[in-house]
């Protein structure tokens, strides 16, 4: 039994997520700050018709911002109603694997990734990390008023 | 003081009036020269073209346009010659009465844009001049074959006449069903008005006749119909018993030549066809106006009394002003049917198909949904380039079709319909030649695509076409891209395509029924693009030469100063806008956009002010960037979305915001 | 109080003469639509005068004149009709059939007042 997972990079780090919670993937040519927002949220895009925010996973995930670049691949997200757009260094590869092959993460890799990564998964050689989508679009962190997360 | 009539207080009604007028003109000219090619009359049709010509008429009289009125006054004259004539019009006199609705249409719209308005054109006076000359003689008339009360059979035209005995062959049911009005029945509502409308929902009205009645209130109105509808369902609509509806039956077999099934013969009486509904603010709004009318005219009484009324009159003026305005937004935010919508279609395919020297046979199809007048307004220029690229480049000749096997006239099939509960689906479908994907593919210079999906993203490529000589009819038109830039990014709907090469091409677009469309200023700060609804600006002041008093704020680490706008005598709080939204400095600020927050003035300074427009706000639904201060976001043609600030908003908040 | 009744199917003629006419002292106006919502509401509601476009749906202005004038409670109801100019036969046909003055558009707003002055007994300007 295996699923689709779309594969990412950030930094020297390879993540994934189900593909089934990825509606599309676009280049990234820019995005409308948003004042008053956590710094980890890049601004707005059109994609086909809808108004979404953009993460930066480099910043959500606490590493130094990176001037994006041609790679660089915004990862449309469907969590519930919400549509979110992940800001990534590259996004290339669709892989299939086997959903009970991941094992929960190292306490180390949880503490250094603040808990945006919830099991990893040895493939092919190298070690892929499956991110908590509903973690890293900030759900817990944006009830009520503004509480501003310092990188 | 002398009754004073201006009468650009009633253009904006005028304009309304005329445009409906002129919708159902074109449809019953469309109708009559449908009727023509069978070479049949159509007097129901040419009676209804008459009078709306003479209604014109006698409005742009009223209000003093005078082009309208030549042009009306020329276009009644061929009309009433023909109506005397037995509804007949010569071929070759719709072509030159449609230039003539089409000639007012022109000036309707160059009045309501606040363009010049140019005479009316000598060469289309002159063609009408010539047209009463040619119409033909009217045919005999039929036998009357049915009963019905003498009193009533007098009141009645040819057409009436002609409608009840083909209603009759056709094998439908024609009732005389009376309406008796009373003063309880006013007061619920139930009027002859509601009364027609609800029959006429069930049947085809053929005429209502008002009669003489020995008991109160004196007057019954009898209404002759034909429908398939049970005769409890017609007495149900008229409030009385069933046994009061009486039968109107054949009395003898017919004469003469095949029938026309009922489906042929166009029924577009009424003068309004689509029922334009005006919301009920608008009929509010007449109130308003005569409001405003004793205003003046108490305005006036106590200037004859020697009352100091200059500031009174300046407010009412004033009011009068604003109810002009509050006309043109309601006006602009009502909804319209999608068949109001799609009314020109017809006549634009059949002069594209006149232009391209093509048969098109054009199969429309509209369901009952409403959308707001802002979305038809932006998706119907759309689906006009989507008709003409179907007609110009897919549907092939008459020779080349026949050599495919396909019948010589092109099919083009528009529909609309209510997708779910809040979007419109609009389908354009034509059987022409379908999309050349290896063309295609050559002229983008990219690879050829497979999925449907990829072929939509080859053929919005901006600036990409696929015709080696220039169209007959597009020239100018809007691109595709620019048909995907309307449609997805400004209203929020979606756009997909199907082609089967050699079978024909379908595009589907949906559209939100309902969406938020606003005036808005448009404004520069800290580099970045903003908009702010024009409703809730109370001024912008330019800050050159303004004065300003500033100190420093206190507890202050970074020198932010608390600045005051003297504005008139009121000190009014300056903030700089890129600094409450914590945006990179810009060059000094200009200006300064003032709003009103719980009756107290806020000034915001900003860089400079680009201009104003309507925009299509969407809300702004995710909670990571749901933000006081913050409306939505909108198009405004670039691509990328431009925020709308909630400057009353954002008031609030900002009190906390720290330097 | 006097009852004004307007009748027209296009409301900016019906807003445009209530416009005319509100110099006059003490008056109210009802609204009709079309030759069938005047019949009716001159059946239910007392009126005084009555200003009328021949020019109309379903039901034409003269057929309206004919009908009211049929009517035993209605005969002398003072009848203002509203022709276009050059329309001399509808004019002529509606006076046959008992109205009592006409207008043609265009008019002022100062001879509007003079014809239903006119016919409300009133003194003129």
């Amino acid at each position: 039994m295996s699923a689709l997972y779309v594969a990412f990079r950030v930094s020297d780090a390879e993540y994934v997520l189900p593909a089934a919670q990825v509606t599309q993937m676009e280049s990234f040519n820019g995005a409308t700050p948003v004042p008053g927002v956590p710094p980890w949220v890049t601004g707005l895009i059109h994609v086909r018709g809808q108004v979404i925010p953009v993460v930066d996973v480099r910043l959500r995930f606490g590493l130094p911002h990176l001037t994006p670049l041609l790679e660089s691949r915004v990862v449309v997200v469907q969590h519930g109603t919400r549509s979110v757009g992940l800001l990534v260094d590259t996004a290339r590869e669709v892989l299939k694997l086997a959903p009970d092959a991941f094992v929960p993460a190292p306490e180390l890799v949880v503490r250094t990734t603040r808990g945006f990564v919830k099991a990893v998964i040895q493939a092919q050689n190298r070690l892929l990390l499956l991110i908590d989508v509903e973690r890293i679009i900030g759900w817990e962190d944006v009830h009520g008023n503004q509480r501003q997360e310092r990188v | 003081m002398p009754a004073s009539f201006d009468a650009r207080e009633f253009l904006a009604g005028f304009l309304v009036e005329a445009a409906e007028h002129l919708v159902s003109a074109n449809q019953n000219l469309l109708a009559v020269e449908a009727m023509l090619q069978k070479g049949q009359p159509h007097p129901r049709a040419v009676r209804d073209l008459y009078r709306s010509l003479h209604t014109i008429k006698g409005l742009a009289s009223m209000v003093g346009i005078e082009p309208i009125v030549d042009i009306s006054h020329a276009m009644e004259a061929v009309l009433r010659a023909a109506d005397r004539g037995g509804g007949r019009l010569a071929p070759g006199m719709v072509d030159v009465l449609l230039k003539g609705t089409r000639a007012i249409e022109e000036a309707v719209g160059a009045l309501e844009h606040g363009r010049p308005l140019a005479p009316a054109p000598a060469t289309l006076l002159d063609a009408l001049a010539l047209l009463p000359a040619q119409a033909p003689q009217a045919a005999p008339s039929s036998e009357e074959t049915f009963t019905l009360d003498p009193a009533l059979r007098s009141k009645l035209g040819l057409a009436d006449k002609e409608q009840i005995t083909q209603g009759l062959l056709a094998g439908r049911h024609v009732w005389r069903a009376d309406f008796v009005p009373s003063p309880q029945r006013a007061a619920e509502g139930i009027t002859i008005t509601t009364v027609r409308e609800a029959v006429g929902r069930i049947a085809e009205i053929v005429k209502v006749i008002p009669i003489q009645r020995q008991s109160a209130p004196g007057i019954a109105f009898a209404l002759l119909v034909v429908t398939d509808a049970d005769v409890m369902a017609i007495a149900q609509a008229v409030h009385a018993d069933a046994e009061q509806v009486v039968p109107v039956v054949q009395t003898a077999p017919p004469p003469g030549p095949e029938p026309l099934g009922a489906a042929e013969v166009e029924r577009v009486g009424t003068i309004r066809v689509e029922v334009t509904r005006l919301d009920d603010a608008l009929d509010k709004l007449s109130a308003l106006v005569v409001t405003r009318y004793r205003l003046e005219r108490a305005t006036a009484d106590l200037a004859a009394r020697g009352a100091d009324v200059r500031a009174l009159a300046f407010v009412v003026q004033e009011n009068g002003r604003q109810l002009r305005h509050l006309r043109a937004a309601i006006t602009r935010a009502r909804m319209i049917s999608v068949a109001d919508m799609l009314q020109r279609v017809p006549l634009l395919v059949r002069g594209l198909a006149q232009q391209t020297h093509k048969q098109v046979t054009l199969d429309l199809q509209v369901g009952r949904a409403e959308l707001d007048k802002g979305v038809a307004d932006r998706i119907f220029p759309a689906v006009v380039h989507l008709l003409r690229n179907a007609v110009d480049h897919a549907l092939e000749s008459a020779a080349e079709r026949t050599a495919a096997g396909k019948p010589e006239a092109g099919v083009l099939r528009v529909s609309a319909h209510e997708h779910g509960t809040s979007q419109l689906e609009l389908r354009v479908t034509d059987d022409g030649r379908g999309i050349d994907r290896d063309k295609v593919a050559t002229r983008a210079g990219r690879p050829v695509p497979h999925s449907d999906e990829a072929l939509l993203e080859l053929i919005c490529l901006p600036g990409l076409s696929t015709m080696d000589t220039t169209t007959t009819t597009s020239g100018r038109g809007m691109g595709m891209d620019i048909i995907r830039r309307i449609t997805v990014d400004q209203l929020g709907g979606e756009l997909s395509v199907k082609s089967v090469a050699g079978a024909g091409t379908t595009f589907t677009l949906r559209v939100p029924l309902t969406v938020t469309i606003i005036d808005a200023f448009l404004f520069m700060s800290g580099n970045q693009r903003f908009a702010v609804p024009v409703a809730s600006v109370e001024e912008i002041v330019d800050l050159e030469g303004a004065r300003i008093a500033s100190w420093p704020r206190p507890g202050s680490s970074t020198g932010v100063q608390t600045r005051i706008l003297d504005r008139g005598g009121t000190a009014v709080p300056l903030l700089a806008l890129q600094s409450v939204f914590r945006l990179p400095p810009d060059g000094a600020g200009r200006r300064a956009i003032l709003v009103r927050r719980n009756g107290e003035l806020i000034a915001y300074e900003v860089d400079r002010m680009l201009g104003q427009q309507e925009v299509v706000v969407r809300p702004l639904e995710d909670p990571l960037v749901r933000r006081a201060g913050l409306s939505g976001a909108t198009d405004i043609g670039d691509g990328k979305p431009t925020l709308v600030v909630d400057l009353i908003g954002l008031g609030g908040s900002l009190l906390e915001a720290e330097a | 109080m006097t009852e004004i009744l307007v009748v027209d199917d296009s409301k900016v003629m019906r807003e445009m003469v209530v416009a005319c006419l509100r110099a006059l002292p003490s008056s109210e106006f009802a609204h009709a639509g079309s030759g069938l919502e005047a019949i009716e509401k001159l059946s239910l509601k007392r009126c005084d005068l009555v200003v009328l476009d021949l020019n109309m749906p379903d039901i034409g202005g003269i057929e309206v004149v004919e009908f009211i004038r049929g009517q035993d409670t209605l005969k002398d109801l003072p009848i203002l009709v509203v022709t276009t100019r050059g329309d001399d036969t509808s004019r002529a046909l509606a006076l046959g059939a008992g109205a009592s003055r006409f207008m043609t558009k265009p008019f002022t707003p100062e001879g509007l007042l003079v014809e239903v002055r006119a016919l409300l007994d009133l003194p003129g300007l």
